[in-house]
């Protein structure tokens, strides 16, 4: 009886660490994440304007029907990342990510930065680069460190009414993104 | 003991990222809403369920989006019936609804409605949002639905401060309640 016992007690001590092994080693498994799907997008140093998520089709990154969408890889490997754009006068929002498909940073046009969008991102070398005023950068750049080279962004514009949806993916597709030579 | 090993590993690991509402979700009656997915230092489970759903989270700042299976009885979601949404939602710079199949397809009707928007949905005297997911006609702003089989709701709010700051605080959600079936 207790031998049993016991030998159940083990069996739920061997479980646990197998979950805690699953849960922590499934992300470096993962091939399905974002990271490889915006890969796919070949969205590296340009504004990539996502197709409207329609129904009936799938949407493995989930995206909202009512919202146009945005993305652009970056690799800060080759200078500290730009992202420039004056946005139509509506709700947008940008937001960064980090390979692991985790917003490092987020904000949205009502935090006071109105229609013009101006975004720097350094890695940490950069940044003290940027401390020692070795770069030279815009008054106003919305100054954001990544921990990591691999970096994406993406900014979702919320068009008003359907009809206005090609005019502003247009909006979106004049977005600059690149690196800050 | 291999067995027990095995089955609680691998099955508490599939239930703590599929439904795992007790673990680091934020529940409000049937809505359930998974506010570290947006945040920049993600927890073990979190990230694991990044990995697993490898969609587009919304950063903390941008919004909220929160999943609903069940009706507010708890019933799971049936698209034979009809459900009408009301409520008051937290306050935020706008919000969106679609229903989706358990793969995360909009099943809207194709040339109708893709989502309710609230910009563009009918309210009730009091100004409470009033709306209705079903297949067959409804009154007030419709959402066509198609299919057969369970599906879920996923309600996404723009700019909104529900996690902000050190604490979540309690917000009101719309009701999800079941009008009969087919």
């Amino acid at each position: 009886m207790i031998r049993t016992l016991l030998w159940i007690l083990a069996g739920l001590l061997l479980g646990g660490i197998i979950h805690i092994v699953v849960i922590l080693s499934l992300p470096l498994f993962a091939t399905h994440d974002v990271w490889s799907r915006i890969t796919e997008l070949r969205a590296t140093d340009k504004a990539v304007v996502l197709p409207a998520a329609t129904p009936g089709a799938p949407n493995p990154l989930r995206l909202d029907p009512e919202m146009t969408y945005a993305v652009c890889q970056l690799d800060l490997e080759f200078g500290p990342g730009v992202v420039n754009a004056v946005m139509p006068n509506a709700f947008w929002s940008v937001a960064i990510y980090n390979r692991s498909g985790a917003v490092i940073y987020s904000t949205t046009n009502r935090d006071g930065i109105g229609q013009t969008l101006d975004l720097g991102i350094f890695n940490p070398a950069q940044t003290r680069l940027l401390a020692e005023q070795q770069l030279d950068v815009n008054e106003g750049l919305l100054i954001v460190e990544s921990q990591s080279d691999d970096v994406f962004v993406v900014v979702r514009l919320a068009p008003p009414q359907p009809a206005m949806r090609k005019r502003y993916e247009a909006a979106l597709g004049q977005i600059f993104c690149g690196n800050f030579r | 003991m291999l067995t027990v090993a095995l089955g609680v590993g691998f099955g508490l690991s599939y239930f703590a990222l599929t439904d795992a509402r007790p673990i680091g979700a934020l529940q409000v009656g049937p809505w359930s809403a998974w506010p570290d997915a947006g945040s920049a230092t993600p927890d073990p489970y979190t990230r694991a369920y990044l990995a697993r759903t490898g969609a587009l989270e919304l950063g903390l700042s941008e919004g909220l989006q929160f999943l609903a299976v069940n009706d507010s009885a708890g019933r799971p979601l049936d698209r034979a019936c009809r459900y009408r949404i009301e409520g008051a939602t937290p306050v935020a710079s706008f919000w969106t609804l679609v229903a989706l199949d358990l793969q995360g397809v909009n099943i809207a009707r194709p040339d109708g409605l893709a989502a309710v928007h609230s910009a563009r949905v009918a309210r009730s005297q009091s100004g409470i949002a009033r709306f209705y997911v079903s297949r067959g006609l409804a009154p007030y702003t419709w959402l066509e639905i198609t299919g057969d089989g369970p599906f879920s709701l996923a309600l996404t709010l723009y700019d909104v401060s529900i996690v902000g700051g050190a604490g979540s605080t309690v917000v009101d959600l719309p009701e999800i309640v079941q009008e009969g079936c087919a």
